[in-house]
């Protein structure tokens, strides 16, 4: 096990930033971080790093327990939301700097610092930048330099603070396509903190999913949209629209046609968590009224609705006539994921 | 009245040695100002326990007081207390003294207009405290401070006159005594404004030039 944080809590000013969270990584894990802002994902990232120090609770990095270790012993390389670079040292000095600070008898030597510097250069594909300033270069290369300078010191563990937020959206799809190919031939365990559901599930092993401190669900990106442990997992992730509905005398009460009650369920609230594919618009009369529509090749067009005051998406599929905007327009669930307020869950069709 | 040249040569060589004596006291000042400031800054940030109360206490007296009864106070009042120094090291150790509260609150500006983020990425690439302020926050902080810094050396120059209250015969001395035995005025304050202007821009023309140099890793 390469990380393991176990019943850890911070709290600033009375207020829990992260309430009782515990989880195991193992080595060469690619893990996300997800959450809204306030959900406590960058004081974990910031406890990891050792950083901030938590009130209750353990962390481990490879069985080490480093709750008294600073954070310059501990290992542990960042890399920054807006990459925290040194602007008046060039690239090959922010990259060298891990080493060059380090105690005489653990720092290699200067020879071996420019060979090491060379080397991460090339691997991260900007050799030819080791001569200029982080202020002469682009988005895309600081990311680069904050992630080789990041590297150099071997960490045993990487801390990707939201490292694609700053980067436009083209570069940011390549960029982080590269990441997870480094990762994959590197081999260091990685946790990437990020607010980005769509980065989350692309690049990572498992999705920790956080909910104002405490953890939500820490699965792959696949059982998360499948099986979402709470309602708060269900609404936050794959664009799901939230409509409350009813249970009473084993009826569904939905303002939305087309779905069955759950089976051997009391009655009570129930929260539906319906996807856009699991709403079928239609056009011509009905209760919805159209606030926006936007074309999509191939999936059929996509429809923002509304429904008792209630703003849903759902899917006209292709080749059927797509409704005007302001106009009204028929609808049906195709299927949903309910949560009782008691928060058993089941899916419905 | 004329202007007349042929006095003014006369006194030339002993101005210039009061020109002199400016710029070395001035200039030794300026050095061990900076040298105070960057130190008593690194202190207040780093939150030095008593040393870092003792800085704030020791700015607000200097910034509180004048400048020419703290001279008079070193010059006449140290041995008092047992240290003796002679005209012109009493003059340097006022102008440094006052100087330097100044170069600790630009030094401390330089270093609280920092992201914070670059003294975490620092930590967690494995700096202390020191090495942090050694190596990223005082080189980062001068750039910033640079402006403020060159303001206070250059009041360092203009208030060397004051040297001329204990006897110290530097420009403002030197002029003011042959004023005093001659009554002829006009051309020994038109020498002293000239004489000032010149170390004046000298040093500016010279901080610029560094600043040029310092800010080329941040030019496009």
């Amino acid at each position: 096990m390469s990380v393991r944080i176990t019943g850890l809590s911070r709290r600033f000013n009375g207020q829990a930033a992260l309430d009782d969270v515990s989880l195991e990584i193992a080595r060469g894990e690619f893990t996300a971080l997800l959450g809204p802002s306030g959900s406590g994902k960058t004081t974990l990232l910031r406890v990891l790093a050792g950083l901030d120090f938590p009130d209750a609770g353990l962390v481990e990095i490879d069985g080490r327990d480093v709750g008294q270790v600073p954070a310059r012993e501990r290992r542990v390389g960042v890399v920054f939301q807006h990459y925290a670079l040194f602007r008046h040292m060039s690239v090959a000095e922010n990259v060298a700097f891990g080493l060059r600070v380090r105690p005489r008898a653990t720092r290699p030597a200067a020879a071996e610092i420019d060979r090491r510097v060379r080397e991460l250069l090339e691997l991260v594909q900007i050799p030819e930048l080791a001569g200029r300033f982080p202020d002469q270069c682009s988005g895309g290369q600081r990311q680069r330099i904050a992630l080789a300078r990041a590297l150099a010191i071997e960490p045993l563990l990487l801390l990707l603070d939201e490292p694609f937020a700053a980067l436009d959206a083209v570069v940011r799809k390549d960029v982080r396509r590269w990441v997870r190919g480094l990762h994959d031939r590197l081999g260091i365990t990685t946790i990437l903190v990020t607010h980005d559901q769509e980065e989350a599930l692309e690049l990572a092993d498992r999705v920790a999913v956080l909910d104002r401190g405490r953890l939500a669900q820490f699965a792959p990106p696949a059982t998360l949209l499948e099986a979402p442990a709470t309602a708060f997992v269900a609404g936050f992730l794959g664009e799901a629209s939230c409509i409350p509905a009813r249970l009473s005398g084993g009826r569904l009460e939905s303002p939305l046609p087309g779905l069955a009650a759950p089976p051997a369920w009391p009655d009570g609230a129930l929260r539906l968590f319906l996807r856009p594919h699991e709403v079928a618009v239609e056009a011509g009369p009905g209760p919805g009224l159209v606030r926006m529509v936007h074309p999509s090749l191939g999936a059929g067009t996509r429809v923002v609705l509304e429904l008792e005051g209630h703003v849903l998406e759902g899917v006209v599929p292709p080749g059927l006539p797509v409704p005007e905007r302001g106009g009204p327009c028929g609808l049906r669930a195709l299927a949903a994921t309910a949560f009782h307020e008691d928060g058993s869950r089941a899916r419905l069709a | 009245m004329e202007f007349d040249i042929a006095y003014l040569l006369r006194y030339l060589p002993s101005l210039l040695r009061g020109l002199a004596l400016t710029v070395q006291a001035s200039g030794i000042a300026i050095l061990l100002s900076i040298l105070v400031g960057l130190v008593g800054a690194c202190i207040r940030v780093a939150r030095v326990p008593v040393l870092s109360q003792l800085i704030v206490a020791y700015v607000e007296f200097i910034r509180n007081t004048p400048l020419l009864v703290q001279l008079f106070f070193v010059f006449f009042g140290l041995p008092a207390l047992g240290l003796t120094l002679s005209l012109f090291w009493s003059g340097v150790l006022s102008l440094t003294l006052w100087a330097g509260a100044f170069q600790v609150e630009n030094v401390r500006g330089g270093l609280a207009a920092i992201a914070p983020g670059l003294k975490e990425a620092a930590r967690a690439l494995g700096l202390n405290q020191a090495q942090y302020l050694r190596l990223v926050g005082l080189p980062l902080a001068v750039r910033v401070g640079l402006p403020s810094m060159l303001n206070t050396c250059v009041s360092v120059i203009k208030n060397s006159a004051y040297l001329s209250a204990i006897g110290v015969q530097e420009l403002t001395g030197v002029a003011f005594d042959r004023i005093a035995s001659d009554f002829r005025a006009f051309e020994m304050l038109a020498v002293l404004l000239a004489g000032y202007l010149s170390v004046v821009l000298s040093l500016s023309a010279a901080v610029r030039l560094l600043e040029h140099r310092l800010q080329a890793p941040f030019r496009r």
